[in-house]
């Protein structure tokens, strides 16, 4: 996201009540107290603006997210679509369809329409008057005064949507495909894949819903709810003192404690973003790939492992985060000094998914996941583990790679992968007159 | 068959948000006539479900469970295509149409009766054994529902919207096919809904017209893609009493393609109301 690529006017003051706004803004970011002022409120021009060694906070993606204001908004035209660098909210879904538009034109105004909702509610307004005795046209759940709420809706399609009903196969993204089971994986066919996926991001879940239920309202006879999973992230209080430490998973380990810096362009260019320098297909430039994974954790069986085999499962102290080679959190695990595995085990999570050689520095990915809990299994046990979700510019290279890397690793005993998918990431909608999906049909026009 | 040939009509689409009708004009006195054609309709259905309802328990007191089962799907549709006027009457409803989901215990609950358990005996188990209770109370059901019916003042408003409750029944129970899971005629009942909805919507379309003639041609495409595609499932076009191929027949691209007008149908309905002034 950069100056020219969308207004420089913060957006986040859209109802015509624009006191009660400012007052409501003025109130929310005193009480973060964490001195983000307002540029932190206009993370875009934010970030465009400052150089991130400047930045009022190293936030990275998956640090515990902070409270936020209801009036929160982030662009939504840029080059990019929103809620893939986007600090990570509060609460997240994905959500999966299938298109029931069967030409064209009907997916053009399918596109259209997403682009216009999604535009609409991450900048909220005011609820629509209406006749009382027709249905209303917004479900109502946020009140007469919609707030954007850190609302992000990021847009991406599946391998089937290159099908023969659009024409567009021939110019499906190079690496986009079918999910493939991995050893571990017991995939739940209902939770799998779809014609398109919507990641719906806010501070709160009421706001994830009213967003998830417009866009239902509004799409009628063009797409069918696939599947759906949501998921939180533990909010830190608005104190300092915890500020760089990552959100924990259900399993109770920090998550997310080596992820790539979001907010560092240049590496966000490198890994999660696609331009010419990929062989891919020109529309796509801007867009991203996106891998789901709804990934069960056995929690009660994980209560029942003693800590030190935890730790050494993961490669990390449990409490702390710090790597067992020592230091804290966010320092780098040093493996050099530890070939054989004494101090952390080869086969520890973060060893395999993170070697830390220059060699797989090109399969890192940026994570972003929620952890979720749907409810009881038939044995007794909780349903609940993580929305995986990850971006890189490079799917083959990025998600897939890591998880061969991890194949086979001590902790599946404990996970099981049941759902998910492999999405491309549309590139962003640059201005009122463009819409998501503009470039890829008129790359097959 | 070629489905784009029949394309739903997405028009929906981003209209309705941001739709704000002008007040309709239409006047109560002139839902009167359309209000008693509807009326009539209901009987003449009733009359035809009392007697095809007399045929099937009588199979089914006689033990006969081929012809029971040949007889379930054609007597139910007389049901199917009245059901806003017979909810009305949620005790008798339960007990002449509630699925087994609808109790605790399901097909072994011992309130679970009506056509549904009827269904379990003659298509799970294959017998009436021990059914000739459950025929009977069906019977006696219906008989009560039929004279309660003629004495009913119709609510306007119940009448028009009975267009959208129907199509939020096939939404919600027939597309998904688990309405009549044991005997896989579910395509009698879609098809008896939509029938009941195409009744009232045709009887009050020249008054919705005036008001929206966008909206009435968009509705009238959508029943038309839907028929369409139920059309393909006829045993034989020649034939519609021959009934439908069953549940399983339907391919996922039609099912999908299904629920696209049918979700069309069911937001633009639910305009209907309003559209004929009806709070």
């Amino acid at each position: 996201m950069t100056d020219d690529q969308h207004p420089t006017r913060c957006p986040f003051i859209l109802t015509d009540d624009t006191a009660l706004d400012r007052r409501r803004f003025l109130r929310g970011a005193g009480m973060t107290g964490l001195g983000l002022g307002l540029s932190g409120l206009c993370p875009g021009q934010a970030l465009a603006r400052l150089p991130h060694e400047q930045a009022p906070h190293r936030q990275e993606m998956t640090s515990a997210p902070l409270e936020q204001s209801e009036q929160l908004a982030y662009p939504f035209y840029g080059r990019h679509q929103q809620g893939v660098v986007t600090p990570r909210q509060a609460t997240g879904m994905v959500v999966s369809f299938d298109i029931l538009a069967m030409d064209r034109d009907a997916l053009e105004t399918l596109l259209r329409t997403l682009t216009a909702r999604i535009a609409f509610l991450t900048r909220g307004g005011s609820y629509p008057e209406h006749d009382p005795r027709f249905p209303p046209p917004d479900s109502g759940t946020l009140g007469p005064h919609i707030a954007p709420d850190g609302l992000t809706m990021t847009v991406a399609v599946g391998t089937s949507l290159f099908d023969e009903r659009f024409g567009l196969a021939s110019q499906r993204p190079t690496h986009l495909q079918r999910m493939q089971k991995f050893p571990n994986d017991a995939l739940d066919a209902p939770r799998c894949h779809g014609d398109l996926a919507i990641q719906i991001c806010a501070n709160t879940i009421d706001t994830v819903y009213h967003a998830l239920r417009d866009i239902i309202k509004n799409t009628p006879g063009g797409l069918l709810v696939r599947w759906k999973q949501t998921g939180t992230v533990p909010l830190l209080p608005p104190s300092p003192g915890d500020l760089n430490g990552s959100a924990r998973n259900f399993l109770g380990f920090r998550d997310g404690s080596a992820n790539p810096a979001a907010e560092d362009q240049p590496l966000m260019n490198a890994l999660v973003w696609i331009d010419g320098q990929r062989d891919e297909p020109p529309w796509t430039h801007g867009g991203s790939y996106m891998a789901v994974r709804i990934i069960r954790n056995l929690v009660e069986r994980w209560d029942r492992t003693p800590l030190g085999e935890q730790e050494a499962i993961f490669g990390r102290r449990k409490m702390s985060g710090a790597p067992l080679s020592g230091g804290q959190e966010q320092d780098v695990p040093d493996y050099a000094a530890d070939p054989e595995g004494h101090v952390t085990p080869l086969d520890a999570h973060i060893r395999l998914a993170n070697p830390r050689t220059p060699a797989t520095e090109k399969h890192r990915i940026l994570r972003r996941p929620f952890n979720y809990a749907n409810g009881v299994e038939t044995n007794g046990q909780l349903d609940m583990g993580l929305l995986f979700i990850c971006f890189q510019a490079d799917l083959a290279a990025g998600f897939i790679a890591v998880q061969q890397r991890l194949d086979g690793e001590p902790l599946e005993e404990y996970i099981k992968p049941v759902g998910g998918g492999y999405f491309f990431v549309l590139p962003g909608v640059t201005d009122d007159s463009d819409f998501l999906g503009r470039s890829l049909l008129a790359a097959t026009a | 068959m070629n489905l784009r040939n029949t394309l739903p009509a997405l028009g929906a689409l981003a209209l309705m948000t941001f739709q704000l009708p002008a007040q309709a004009a239409v006047s109560p006195d002139a839902l009167v006539g359309p209000v008693a054609e509807y009326k009539l309709y209901v009987l003449d259905n009733l009359e035809d479900l009392v007697s095809h309802t007399e045929a099937f328990t009588a199979a089914i007191r006689a033990g006969d469970v081929d012809k029971a089962r040949a007889l379930y799907a054609p007597t139910r549709v007389y049901y199917e295509r009245i059901e806003p006027i017979a909810e009305l009457f949620a005790d008798l409803d339960a007990r002449i149409d509630a699925r087994e989901d609808d109790y605790e215990h399901g097909v072994k609950d011992p309130d679970f009766t009506g056509f549904h358990r009827l269904e379990y005996a003659l298509f799970h188990d294959h017998s009436t054994k021990g059914m000739n209770g459950y025929a009977q109370g069906l019977m006696d059901n219906i008989n009560t529902l039929d004279s309660r019916v003629q004495d009913l003042t119709f609510p306007p408003k119940t009448v028009v919207g009975g267009a959208a409750a129907l199509m939020e029944e096939v939404a919600a129970t027939k597309v998904s096919g688990e309405e009549d899971r044991y005997s896989r005629t579910d395509l009698w009942d879609f098809q008896a809904n939509v029938d009941g909805a195409r009744e009232i919507f045709s009887l009050f379309r020249p008054l919705a017209e005036q008001e929206d003639a966008d909206t009435v041609q968009r509705i009238q495409q959508n029943f038309d893609h839907v028929e369409a595609i139920l059309a393909e499932y006829r045993v034989d076009p020649q034939h519609p009493e021959k009934g439908f191929d069953a549940y399983d027949e339907v391919s996922d691209t039609h099912r999908r393609a299904l629920v696209g007008p049918v979700t069309v149908l069911a937001e633009d309905l639910s305009t209907l109301r309003g559209l004929l002034g009806l709070n």
